[in-house]
């Protein structure tokens, strides 16, 4: 094997190394916007806590008119789908392919369910006459939840790309990149609302 | 073949546990439970789930340690802002 042959072989190993940074699943960009938006998030919680020492009288009263049932339920969809999606990761390294798009689909319908619950949630609120301007709690609650839900909507939007992608064959034991990489973003949702579920329904 | 079998029966297992996690916290805000060791132990169950999905879903305990660190650095951080905030609120 001559030098230029060794470097058409070791190619593929390379690209591969860079999107697989240090064992990290999935693609590694991913990883930076998922930590960035950890981040976003972070700050938002910390500023929910800091604004409600300020005035704990009126974020307990305004707690108790969420439906904590509600808020319980959507953590045990979440976390549910998020099982889903580590079935449906295991079925195509074993180059499963329609048992991992059955997975995913699983994942998204249960996303479906939160966004219902979601909506269900928002319609009473609104009916209620209460807005982003009715006080510093529903503020919090409208914003951290109303963007935790469009990162659902973009989650089941992402996954349903790869299921697309997977009913086509497009993935295989050895290729499975992206499936993964989808799958770090649904986490990252669950993950999130693990923080919200209790900071903004349950602590008082 | 054994591997995949062992880790879907862990895969299970975390999401039984953090089911079980969730009916906790939603039991202790039934129960109206409030106060200082109730909030720590809302928190530190967050931070266990945050843990299990970090861990052995989003599959960091494959990755390097600054990777796991870095997600358990960032659970102290906001969860001990929110503890300090909550403490704040107490007194």
């Amino acid at each position: 094997m001559n030098s230029q042959s060794a470097v058409m072989v070791y190619e593929p190993q390379a690209a591969h190394a860079v999107s697989r940074e240090e064992g990290l699943p999935g693609d590694f960009a991913i990883w930076i916007f998922i930590f960035a938006e950890m981040l976003a998030f972070g700050v938002l919680f910390v500023a929910y806590a800091f604004t409600r020492a300020g005035d704990v009288e009126l974020f307990n009263a305004s707690q108790q008119t969420l439906s904590q049932t509600a808020g319980a339920i959507n953590t045990l969809v979440l976390i549910t789908s998020s099982y889903f999606v580590v079935r449906g990761v295991a079925a195509i390294k074993r180059g499963l392919s329609e048992q991992c798009s059955w997975w995913l689909s699983g994942a998204v319908l249960l996303g479906g369910v939160f966004v219902a619950i979601k909506l269900v949630e928002f319609h009473g609120k609104f009916a209620a006459g209460i807005s982003l301007s009715t006080n510093a709690f529903y503020m919090f609650y409208l914003a951290l939840t109303f963007f935790h839900f469009m990162h659902v909507l973009m989650g089941m939007i992402i996954l349903g790309c790869v299921i697309a992608k997977a009913q086509r064959g497009g993935y295989s034991a050895r290729d499975h990149v992206g499936v993964e990489t989808g799958a770090s973003f649904w986490h990252m949702v669950d993950l999130l609302w693990i923080i919200l579920f209790p900071l903004v329904y349950v602590i008082r | 073949m054994q591997n995949l079998i062992q880790s879907n029966s862990v895969s299970t297992g975390i999401w039984l546990v953090l089911a079980g996690l969730t009916l906790l916290t939603f039991s202790i805000g039934e129960a109206g439970m409030a106060g200082r060791q109730v909030m720590l132990g809302l928190l530190f169950i967050a931070l266990v789930k945050g843990q299990m999905v970090a861990n052995y879903f989003m599959g960091l305990r494959q990755a390097g340690f600054w990777w796991r660190a870095l997600v358990l650095f960032y659970f102290l951080i906001v969860g001990g802002l929110i503890a300090l905030a909550y403490l704040m609120g107490l007194d």
